[in-house]
C-alpha cells in the first residue's frame, strides 16, 4: 500500500533511448482533422465519447424491437409477430442490451473519467484503448448483420445447449451471435488489461488506495471481473464454434456429451457479468450522491470493501441460475446460501447511500433524482433477487415473467438509471454545457412512470405463471390486463428514454445560441479532481499533474475548517481550476492500426460462417495489422511540434 | 538526476556499441527536458512497476481462466465419454462414480479401441524439449540484459528450434492418433482432446512467431539492451505456455 | 556503481539483471524440473491406481508449476522489488480462482452433488 509521495525517476524500460534507435517502419497520422481524427484517435476522452455514442445507438437498435415484443403481447392471441421472429427479437434484444449497451456505457464512463479521476494524462496503452472500442463496434456490427443475412439468433441471450447446436438451430443466426460476441469479448479483455494497469500504475502522486474516488474503485473491480470472466465465455463460445463449424461433439448428446457444460461455463461468466454491469453504475451514483447531498460519502472504506467483496462473491453464485437444471442437493444448498450472502455487501452499499442522504442539504436536480432512482429501484430488484436465492421459490419462478421483472429492475432501473445520472452529472465536463434541467426532470419522472408501469406488472404476471419468451397467450389464462398495462408503460418508457437525446440537442442549441459560453470548471461544486480542470476537458487533461493529499481532494481545497472547527469555503472551484492553456504537451500520437486490426477480425468471422477460404485474407489482414502496430514508431519523431514530453508510454511498442 | 546514474552504470556493463547508443540517448533525454519542465511525468508510475509487465501478468491471469475452462471441458467430456462407453454395464457404471473398477474400464476402453494408448515415452520427450526451451528462453533474456547480443541470437534461435520440435512432435502425434482411429468428430473424447492440445499448440505457434520477430529484430540490431523488457515479456508468455503444458502432460497423459 | 543502481530499487526495467538469478541458478532449476518430470513418468509406470497414483502426480505437477513461475518467470525475485508482489497477486488470484471454480464444476458433474 505504498503511497509514493513524489515522482520517482523511472525510465520505463524503453525510455529516451528510442530516439537513437527507432523501431518504426511506418509513419503515424499527422494532426488529422474531422472524421480522420475520430477514426485514428487514441485520446481516451474521444474514445469515451465514441463508446457512449455507439451504446446510445445500440440502445435504440435494441429498444425499438422490444416495443414490438410489447405490441405483440398487448392483447391475447395476437399475430403481429410470428413465433420465429419473436424468438429472434427477444434474443437479440437481450444480447444487444447487455453486450452492446450496458457494458459499453460502463466502458464509456470508465474511459472518459478514469484517467481524469486518477490524475493521468491518458490510459496506460492509448492504442490498445482505441482497439478495444473499435473491436467492440466491429463485433457489435457483425452480430447485427445477421438481421440481413438470414435472421438473428433465436435461443435467448444465453443460448442454451443443445438448442444452440446445428441440429436445432440450423440457420446462421447463432453463428453470428457466437462469433460476434467472441470479437466483442476481445475488446472487453484488452480494455480490462488497459484500465487495470491505468488504475494500478498511473495514479497521480499522493493518490493512495484509500484516496481513490469510489467510481475508480468500482471500475477497478469491474475490470478485474471482466478480465477473469470473459475468457470463460470465450471458451464456451469456442466450444460452440467447434461444434457448429467443425462438427465437434462438446454438446452432442447423441455422443453422450452433457449439455449442462454450456450452462456451467455460461453462468460462470454470466454471474460476474451481471455485477460488472451494475458496479460502474454504483460508482457513478457514489459520486453523484455526495456531491448533491453536500456530505462526504458515508463509510468510504465500507463502500470500497463491499465492492471488492461483491467482486469475489460474484464468482461463487453462478449455479443459482441453474436450480432447475438437475444439479445435486449439495450444490443447490451451497449456491443458495452464497446467493443470500452476496446480498449483504450490496445491502451495505444501499445503507451507505441512504446514510449519505440522511441529514444532507439535498439538491434535487436531475442527476441526483436519477441516482435516487437507482437506489430505490435497484433495491426493489435486489429484494426480488433474494427471493431467487431460496431454491424452492426459485424453482417456481424460473423462466417466468417474475425473472424478467427482476433483471429489468436491476439492469434498467438500476444500471441504466445510474448511467443516466452520470450523463446529467458529467455532461458539462465533457461538452462544456449543462443539460436542460426542466427537460431533465420530465425525462426522469416519465422514465420512472414508464419503467414501473412496464416492469412492475411483470412481477404479478410471473407469479400468476406466465412464462417468459412466450409468443402469445390465451384470454382464458388471465394475463390480459397486466400485459396491456405493461405495453402502455413500455411506450411511455420508450419516449421517456428518447427524451435525453432531445435534451442533448436542445441544450446544445441553447448553448450555441448563448454564445457558446462554457460552464466553467466546477459547475456542481463537486468533490473529485476531474472538476479542477476546465470544461470541456482540455486535450491534455491536466496542465500540471495534481498532487493528491486526501480523499475528495478538490473539495478539501475549497472548504477548510476555521479556528472554531466550522467548515468554511476558502476558495471557489474557479479560483483553483487549472487554466487549461498549457500548450506543447506531448500527447500520444494517433494511429491507423487499432481500427484496421479491429475491422480485420470480422473478416475471419465471416470466413468461419461462409467459407474458410475467406479466413486466409482475414488472417493476413490481422497479421499485417499486428506487425504494422508493433513496428509503428511510438511517437512520430519527425513531427517537430510534438517534441515535448514522451507521454506515449513508449513501452506499448513491444509487439505483444 | 537519477536517470543519469543509471545510464552511466549501463555503460559500464554494456559493450562499446551500446555505450555509444546510451550516450546518445542521454543527450536526447537532456534535450527533452529542456523542451519541457514536466519531462518526468512519463517515468512516474504509482507502483514503480513497468506498465507492460503488469499488463502481461494480467493477460496471463486471464489465460489461466481460459485454459482452466478448456481443461475442465476436457475432463468432463472424457468422463462422459467413458460413461457412454460402459453404459451397457451398470456395475461398471456404478463403479466409476465410486472410483472403482478402473482396470475393467481400461480394458473396455482398450477393447473398444477408441481412445489411443498414449505413447508416454514420446510425449515425455516432447515435454522435456518444451521445458528445455524455457531454460533457453530465460538465458536469452539474461543475454540481452547483459548486452550480449550474440548469445541473445543463439538462445533465441535455440528456443525457436526446441519449440518447433515440440510442434513437429504434436503434428506427428495427431497424425498417428488420427490413423489409429481417433477422429476430431468421431467421439466426445476426440473433440475434447484435439481442442485442448490444439489450443495449446496454437499458443506455442503464436510464441514462435513472436520469437521469430525478436530474432529478426536482433539481427537488425534493433533488439538491444534498452528493449530487454520486450524479450522478458515474450519470455513470460513462453514460460506460461510451458506451465500449461506441465498441467496438460500430467492431467491428460499421465493420469488415466 | 552497482550499489547506486540498487538504491533505485524501483527501477525495474534497468535493474532486472541485478535481482534476477544467475545462469547457474537457471541451469540447476532446469535439472530439477527434468528430474521431476522423470519421476512423474516413472510413477505413472508403477502400475498404481486411485489416489496413490493421482495424488503424487498432482503434487509434482504443482511443484513444477511453482518452480517455473518462481524462477523462470521471476515471480520469486520480483517479490524483492518494491511492489513486485503485484505480479504474484494478480496472477495468483487468477490461479486460485480458476482452481476453485473449476473444481466445483468438476465435482458437480462427477459426483452429482
Amino acid at each position: 500500500m505504498a503511497i509514493i509521495e513524489e515522482p520517482l525517476a523511472l525510465p520505463s524500460g524503453e525510455g529516451p533511448e528510442k530516439a537513437s534507435n527507432p523501431m518504426g517502419a511506418f509513419s503515424r497520422p499527422r494532426k488529422p482533422t474531422g472524421l480522420k481524427d475520430w477514426l485514428t484517435t487514441v485520446d481516451h476522452k474521444k474514445i469515451g465519447i465514441m463508446y457512449g455514442t455507439a451504446a446510445m445507438f445500440f440502445l435504440l437498435w435494441g429498444g425499438v424491437p422490444a416495443l414490438l415484443l410489447r405490441l405483440q403481447l398487448a392483447r391475447p392471441n395476437q399475430g403481429l409477430l410470428s413465433g420465429d421472429t419473436y424468438n429472434q427479437i427477444f434474443t437479440m434484444h437481450g444480447t444487444v442490451m447487455i453486450f452492446l449497451v450496458v457494458m459499453p456505457i460502463g466502458a464509456a464512463f470508465a474511459n472518459y473519467l478514469l484517467p481524469l479521476q486518477v490524475g493521468a494524462r491518458d490510459v496506460a496503452f492509448p492504442r490498445i484503448n482505441a482497439f478495444s472500442f473499435w473491436v467492440f463496434l466491429a463485433g457489435g456490427l457483425m452480430l447485427n448483420t445477421s438481421w440481413f443475412l438470414g435472421g438473428g439468433a433465436d435461443g435467448g441471450w444465453f443460448n442454451y445447449a443443445p438448442n444452440n447446436g446445428i441440429t436445432y438451430s440450423p440457420g446462421t443466426g447463432i453463428d453470428f451471435w457466437n462469433i460476434g460476441l467472441l470479437i466483442v469479448g476481445f475488446g472487453s479483455l484488452t480494455g480490462a488489461v488497459n484500465l487495470i494497469t491505468t488504475v494500478l500504475n498511473m495514479r497521480a502522486p499522493g493518490m493512495g488506495w484509500m484516496r481513490m474516488p469510489i467510481f475508480v474503485w468500482m471500475t477497478l473491480v469491474t475490470q478485474f471481473l471482466l478480465l477473469f470472466a470473459i475468457p470463460v465465455l470465450t471458451v464456451a463460445q469456442l466450444l460452440l464454434l467447434f461444434d457448429r463449424q467443425f462438427d465437434g461433439n462438446f454438446f452432442n448428446v447423441a455422443q453422450g456429451a452433457d449439455p449442462l457444460l454450456w450452462q456451467h461455463l455460461f453462468w460462470i461468466f454470466g454471474h460476474p457479468e451481471v455485477y460488472l454491469m451494475i458496479l460502474p453504475a454504483f460508482g457513478v451514483v457514489s459520486e453523484v450522491i455526495p456531491t448533491f447531498a453536500r456530505k462526504p460519502i458515508f463509510g468510504y472504506p465500507f463502500m470500497v470493501f463491499s465492492g471488492i467483496a461483491i467482486g469475489f462473491m460474484g464468482w461463487g453464485v453462478w449455479a443459482h441460475h441453474m436450480f432447475v437444471s438437475g444439479i445435486g442437493p449439495l450444490s443447490v444448498t451451497a449456491f443458495s446460501v452464497a446467493t443470500m450472502f452476496i446480498a449483504v455487501p450490496t445491502g451495505v452499499k444501499i445503507l451507505n447511500w441512504l446514510a449519505t442522504l440522511w441529514g444532507g442539504k439535498l439538491i434535487l436536480n436531475t442527476a441526483m433524482l436519477f441516482a435516487i432512482g437507482l437506489v430505490t429501484q435497484f433495491t426493489l430488484g435486489g429484494v426480488s433477487g433474494v427471493t431467487h436465492a431460496i431454491a424452492p421459490s426459485d424453482t417456481q419462478q424460473t423462466d417466468t415473467y417474475y425473472i424478467v421483472a427482476h433483471f429489468h429492475y436491476v439492469l434498467f432501473g438500476g444500471a441504466l438509471f445510474g448511467f443516466f445520472s452520470g450523463f446529467y452529472f458529467w455532461w458539462p465536463k465533457v461538452f462544456g454545457y449543462k443539460l436542460n434541467e426542466k427537460i431533465g426532470k420530465w425525462n426522469f419522472w416519465s422514465m420512472v412512470l414508464g419503467f414501473n408501469l412496464t416492469f412492475g406488472p411483470m412481477h404479478i404476471l410471473g407469479l400468476q405463471g406466465m412464462p417468459r419468451r412466450m409468443q402469445t397467450y390465451d384470454v382464458s389464462q388471465g394475463f390480459s390486463t397486466w400485459n396491456m398495462v405493461a405495453t402502455i408503460g413500455s411506450f411511455i418508457l420508450g419516449f421517456a428514454t428518447l427524451s435525453i437525446l432531445y435534451n442533448a440537442v436542445y441544450s446544445y442549441n441553447a448553448w450555441r445560441r448563448g454564445g457558446r459560453r462554457n460552464v466553467g470548471a466546477d459547475p456542481w461544486d463537486a468533490r473529485t479532481i476531474e472538476w479542477s480542470i476546465q470544461s470541456p476537458t482540455p486535450e491534455h487533461n491536466f496542465d500540471v499533474t495534481p498532487t493528491v493529499t486526501s480523499l475528495d481532494d478538490f473539495w478539501h481545497r475549497k472548504y477548510q475548517e476555521n479556528d472554531n472547527g466550522v467548515l468554511r469555503r476558502v476558495a471557489t472551484g474557479e479560483d483553483l481550476a487549472q487554466p487549461g492553456e498549457r500548450g506543447n504537451v506531448h500527447l500520444p500520437a494517433p494511429s491507423y492500426w487499432p481500427i484496421f486490426l479491429a475491422f480485420s477480425l470480422p473478416v475471419i468471422g465471416y470466413g468461419l460462417i461462409y467459407s474458410l477460404w475467406l479466413c486466409i485474407p482475414g488472417i493476413a489482414l490481422v497479421m499485417t495489422a499486428m506487425y504494422g502496430w508493433s513496428l509503428e514508431p511510438a511517437d512520430d519523431l519527425d513531427d517537430d511540434s510534438h517534441h515535448g514530453d514522451h507521454d506515449d508510454h513508449a513501452t506499448e511498442l513491444a509487439g505483444v | 538526476m537519477s536517470d543519469t546514474d543509471i545510464n552511466v552504470e549501463d555503460i559500464d556493463a554494456a559493450g562499446a556499441d551500446a555505450a555509444v547508443a546510451v550516450a546518445d540517448a542521454t543527450t536526447d533525454h537532456a534535450e527533452d527536458h529542456g523542451h519541457d519542465d514536466h519531462g518526468h511525468e512519463e517515468h512516474y508510475t504509482s507502483l514503480g512497476l513497468s506498465n507492460m509487465k503488469l499488463a502481461m501478468w494480467l493477460f496471463l491471469g486471464s489465460e489461466c481462466l481460459l485454459f482452466g475452462a478448456l481443461i475442465s471441458a476436457y475432463l468432463l467430456s472424457k468422463t462422459r465419454f467413458i460413461i457412454e462407453l460402459v453404459a451397457g454395464n451398470p456395475n461398471v457404471l456404478a463403479g466409476i462414480r465410486d472410483g472403482e473398477n478402473e482396470s475393467l474400464v481400461q480394458e473396455m476402453i482398450a477393447e473398444a479401441s477408441v481412445e489411443p494408448i498414449f505413447d508416454i515415452p514420446f510425449t515425455s520427450l516432447s515435454s522435456f524439449i518444451l521445458l528445455m526451451s524455457s531454460l533457453t528462453m530465460v538465458l536469452a533474456h539474461k543475454s540481452v540484459s547483459e548486452g550480449n547480443y550474440k548469445n541473445l541470437r543463439i538462445w533465441l534461435a535455440t528456443t525457436m528450434l526446441l519449440g518447433a520440435t515440440f510442434m513437429a512432435g504434436q503434428v506427428y502425434e495427431f497424425t498417428t492418433f488420427y490413423r489409429e482411429g481417433l477422429t476430431y468428430n468421431g467421439t466426445v473424447f476426440g473433440t475434447a482432446f484435439y481442442t485442448l492440445t490444439g489450443f495449446h499448440g496454437a499458443h506455442v505457434t503464436g510464441g514462435l512467431i513472436m520469437l521469430g520477430s525478436l530474432l529478426f529484430l536482433s539481427t537488425r540490431n534493433k533488439m538491444q539492451k534498452d528493449r530487454a523488457e520486450t524479450v522478458e515479456l515474450v519470455g513470460l508468455y513462453w514460460h506460461f505456455v510451458d506451465i500449461v503444458w506441465v498441467l496438460i502432460f500430467t492431467i491428460v497423459y499421465l493420469i488415466p | 556503481m552497482a550499489t547506486t543502481a540498487s538504491d533505485h530499487g524501483h527501477d525495474v526495467a534497468h535493474d532486472d539483471h541485478e535481482h534476477h538469478p544467475t545462469a547457474k541458478t537457471y541451469w540447476i532449476t532446469f535439472v530439477l524440473l527434468a528430474i521431476l518430470t522423470a519421476v512423474e513418468v516413472a510413477w505413472s509406470y508403477l502400475g498404481l491406481s486411485g489416489p496413490a497414483l493421482v495424488v503424487p502426480l498432482i503434487l509434482m505437477m504443482v511443484v513444477k508449476f511453482l518452480i517455473v513461475g518462481g524462477v523462470f518467470m521471476h515471480l520469486q525475485t520480483d517479490l524483492k522489488v518494491l511492489n513486485g508482489y503485484w505480479f504474484t497477486l494478480t496472477f495468483g488470484t487468477a490461479v486460485v480462482l480458476a482452481v476453485c471454480v473449476y473444481i466445483i464444476v468438476f465435482a458437480a458433474f462427477r459426483w452429482d452433488i
